[in-house]
């Protein structure tokens, strides 16, 4: 049977939409166990999978002066060893229930998750408790660990990205725990030992001030019994710790920094000063601001560096949202020759974008995309523990995510020339440039006191 | 634990428009989403010596604009909805795809119907040497600029006889790109991004049966476009060892180490792919025990084996620890590679390698685009979708002796090309 043809379609100008669904953020519990451990779970079950994941006040922002890298190094040695498990038994055990066994550290938080199928949810919960409650930091681990790391660090002096995020830091941060990469430095990393480990964690991995996160193919209430099971003793510390003040030194004016690699084919360029942290009142005014001005493929200075100039092949810019001040960052890899152009009209973004109000289309269309991508980063299970572990790492309220959309289309564009005035200060930015030195200094001269670096982290005479 | 084949729902509808487009659609409600996945079947192997980089400069070119839809105006239209846009290119085909709210389906289908039928009335010189710039900054970027950057690249063309298809880099080389002009963009155009060299594939929150009228009304009255010139694979010559030393920008030396590999779809593809899971995937793996943890000799160690139409390659990567003779590092690799043609893997490393590749299995069909996209692949490569539901199980019945005959066949000394990335002396 031959089917009608189908009506003409309007190709001149975009097709109407249907009528919208809305999208409401799933249902999720919170609680508290008699032992302090938050515990934030919601089912998805789409899939026979689950992720657990404990957080603890263990971040890189705790890492006292002098031992940079220390709560990255505890974390990583959590899972190579306890009294009934070898690193290599706790790794094969993971794997053979279908999945992986992690542990680590971001500047907030030091953390063990575990992804598998949701049939072996229960071995899963007998793993993360013994890793968490019985690690013995075997010396010899600890060692091989400080090894590979050290190793590690010599590979980042030689990727332009990493050397440009690392001094990037250096400069912003200067004095903080914020200037060193989480992995530490050489010769932090190579002076600590198992003790320092062992007090670290004895001080940081207690369930007091830690939070489960679990989603997966499982009933929620059931998970609760078995958290409480699993979890009945509190841990090492008696009391959480809480977070270190970061306060970053002022600086006079803009400054340049070149990190020298002769011969390198492309710039990597970082522009940018510290921010606010992630609890900050204005952070939702600041998504919409980011969005609109480095946020989106057709932010302006994607626009301007890619599209209009063909400087690079991307530029974006980001507020990192971290618990201290973290940095307000615009990151882009362009062709050396045009690094000074480059930075120049970024600069000419920053400026802009503080005099004058935004155009009302340019507003709503990174309204209506901040809302409308919303469902699309909640798709997996990893996407919704994300978002749970924002609710517990910032103290967030449960309609946190609820009213998040809401606030996001309540942003005027006097709001966002308020908070561009006081949260975008391109008269103080930081210029880093990791190139050739020789090409890149003539083309960056002007913008503000030039120093030379090399890959090593040695000063250079300019 | 039985091996026995999942069982993944995931039910489909497949329908051949008649200019020859084909359209997978798969409905899933759980978001209010729906993702529109367009691949068209040519890629970097359609290219010839001397012109290479030309498909994916092509991809960037058809974000510029078509008839109705002026130049920035396709991401600025799906961003302001909420959409999330790409394109990739790769060896076998190039795919366009955007995420969107599903009640803006509609706006998804005129871009890409767009595109397909209405282009070439809205190429420009200037848009042509925009994006030719940006490419060459992208190229900077992905290969020139990175640590080990162009060993992938060296791999290839060692392993591929210069007028062999996959010789060359999908980004091409500087000079090619450099010297692409509008006459080529227009002719690749019309060979390649034709309903009949195409699928498209919707997934996510719709009406099958509405869709699939839409889907009509925009694509329908394309014309079908001529048949694609074949591509000619010249037969491999290689006999004895091919190696190189690459001095390059690096602190820590690394041994690239690669065969030619069956291709993909074929059951002797996925007793390679297995072999590479029990290889080196996860830190219970024989070779990441041995190599990184028990005799410290190496940084990191991988292994993958790529999924090309016409024979696919088993790369094993490992980066020396400081202090070690790359030589060293390339023996153990080259003893373990020795043992797995003799020797079948225990049952527990095949438990383990199995039970991973069945939670990476699901994980993949989390995300609506990535669904779409293992949809129109296996409609593209094979004319099958079912393929997304049953490639699980091919992988669970590969049995341990056909990892014994993958690597004793395929993975010998003769076959081999070996990369040696080195530190420069200056540096």
């Amino acid at each position: 049977m031959d089917a009608l043809p189908p009506p003409p379609v309007d190709r001149t100008t975009p097709p109407s939409a249907g009528p919208i669904r809305l999208f409401r953020f799933p249902h999720f519990l919170r609680t508290r166990l008699a032992n302090g451990l938050a515990v934030l779970a919601a089912r998805h079950s789409e899939l026979p999978l689950v992720s657990l994941e404990l957080l603890m006040p263990a971040g890189g922002q705790y890492d006292p002066e002098g031992q940079s890298g220390l709560s990255s190094l505890t974390a990583s040695v959590l899972d190579e060893g306890t009294r009934q498990r070898s690193a290599m038994e706790i790794a094969a055990a993971a794997e053979r229930l279908g999945g992986y066994f992690a542990t680590g550290a971001d500047w907030d938080v030091g953390f063990l998750s575990t992804g598998l199928l949701a049939r072996n949810r229960t071995a899963a919960f007998e793993l993360l408790a013994d890793v968490t409650f019985h690690p013995t930091f075997p010396a010899e681990e600890v060692e091989r660990l400080q090894r590979q790391r050290v190793a590690e660090i010599l590979r980042r002096t030689q990727d332009p990205s990493a050397l440009a995020d690392d001094r990037f830091l250096r400069v912003l941060y200067e004095g903080t725990a914020y200037a060193h990469p989480l992995i530490g430095e050489e010769e932090s990393l190579t002076a600590l030992d198992r003790e320092a480990l062992v007090s670290f964690y004895q001080r940081h991995y207690g369930l007091a001030g830690a939070a489960l996160i679990a989603v997966g193919d499982f009933d929620p209430e059931a998970l609760l019994r078995e958290a409480e099971s699993a979890f009945s003793t509190a841990g090492p510390a008696a009391a959480p710790v809480p977070p270190p003040e970061i306060r970053p030194p002022s600086r006079p004016g803009i400054s340049v920094h070149i990190v020298d690699r002769a011969g390198a084919a492309q710039t990597e360029l970082r522009m940018g000063h510290p921010s606010v942290s992630r609890s900050h009142p204005d952070y939702p005014s600041l998504v919409v601001l980011n969005g609109l001005l480095g946020g989106k493929f057709t932010s302006r200075i994607n626009l301007n560096l890619r599209e209009r100039h063909g400087y690079t092949y991307g530029a974006s810019s980001r507020f990192s949202g971290r618990m201290g001040p973290g940095p307000f960052t615009v990151n882009a890899a362009v062709a050396t020759e045009s690094t000074g152009a480059a930075a120049r009209e970024v600069l000419f973004e920053l400026r802009r974008i503080r005099e004058a109000l935004v155009e009302p289309e340019e507003l709503t269309e990174t309204q209506s995309y901040l809302v409308g991508v919303f469902p699309y980063t909640m798709q997996t299970i990893g996407d919704l523990a994300k978002r749970l572990e924002t609710l517990a790492v910032f103290g967030l309220p449960d309609d946190y995510y609820t009213r998040h959309l809401e606030r996001i289309t309540n942003v005027t564009r006097e709001d966002v020339l308020d908070v561009a005035r006081r949260h975008i200060d391109p008269e103080h930015v930081a210029i880093v440039a990791v190139g050739p030195a020789e090409a890149l200094e003539p083309q960056l001269t002007g913008l503000g006191p030039v120093s030379v670096w090399s890959a090593q982290g040695e000063p250079q005479l300019v | 634990m039985s091996s026995a084949p999942p069982d993944l729902d995931l039910p489909f509808q497949y329908h051949r428009l008649a200019n020859g487009l084909r359209v997978v659609l798969y409905r899933n409600a759980a978001l209010p989403l729906v993702a529109v996945n367009l691949w068209y079947h040519v890629g970097s192997k359609n290219e010839r010596p001397g012109r290479t980089g030309f498909a994916h400069l092509f991809e960037h070119m058809l974000f510029q604009g078509s008839e109705h839809v002026v130049t920035h105006d396709h991401f600025r239209l799906l961003q302001q909805v909420g959409g999330v846009a790409n394109g990739s290119t790769w060896y076998d085909r190039t795919n366009y795809y955007e995420t969107l709210p599903s009640h803006q389906l509609d706006l998804g289908l005129w871009l890409e119907s767009d595109r397909m039928g209405f282009f070439l009335p809205a190429l420009t010189q200037e848009n042509l040497d925009t994006q030719r710039d940006v490419v060459m900054n992208e190229r900077r970027q992905r290969i020139e600029n990175q640590p080990y950057g162009q060993a992938g690249e060296r791999l290839h063309e060692l392993l591929y006889a210069a007028d062999h298809p996959y010789h060359w880099p999908v980004i091409g080389y500087m000079e090619d790109i450099a010297a692409a002009n509008l006459e080529d963009v227009r002719a690749f155009f019309a060979t390649y991004y034709t309903p009949s060299n195409a699928v498209l594939t919707l997934a996510g929150d719709f009406d099958p049966e509405a869709a699939l009228e839409r889907v009509e009304a925009w694509f329908g009255e394309i014309p079908a476009g001529p048949p694609v010139p074949p591509v000619i694979v010249p037969p491999a010559t290689q006999k004895g060892e091919r190696r190189e030393v690459m001095p390059d920008a690096v602190r820590l030396p690394r041994v690239y180490v690669g065969f030619r590999a069956p291709a993909y779809g074929e059951r002797s593809w996925y007793a390679a792919d297995m072999l590479s899971a029990v290889l080196t995937g996860g830190k219970s793996s024989p070779l990441y025990r041995d190599l990184v943890y028990d005799r410290q000799i190496a940084q990191d160690v991988g292994a993958s084996v790529s999924p090309y139409e016409k024979g696919g390659t088993f790369m094993l990567v490992a980066t020396a620890r400081p202090g070690v003779e790359v030589e060293i590092v390339e023996n153990a690799l080259l003893d373990h590679l020795a043992a797995a043609a003799t020797t079948p893997p225990a049952p527990d490393e095949l438990e383990r390698a199995r039970n991973r590749m069945l939670t990476d299995a699901y994980s993949s069909l989390q995300k609506l685009d990535s669904v779409a996209d293992l949809f129109s692949q296996f409609a593209t490569y094979f004319d099958d979708p079912a393929g997304v539901a049953t490639e699980a199980g091919r992988y669970l019945r590969i049995a341990p002796e056909e990892l014994v005959e993958l690597a004793a066949t395929h993975l010998t000394e003769d076959e081999r090309v070996v990369v040696q990335v080195v530190p420069r002396e200056a540096d």
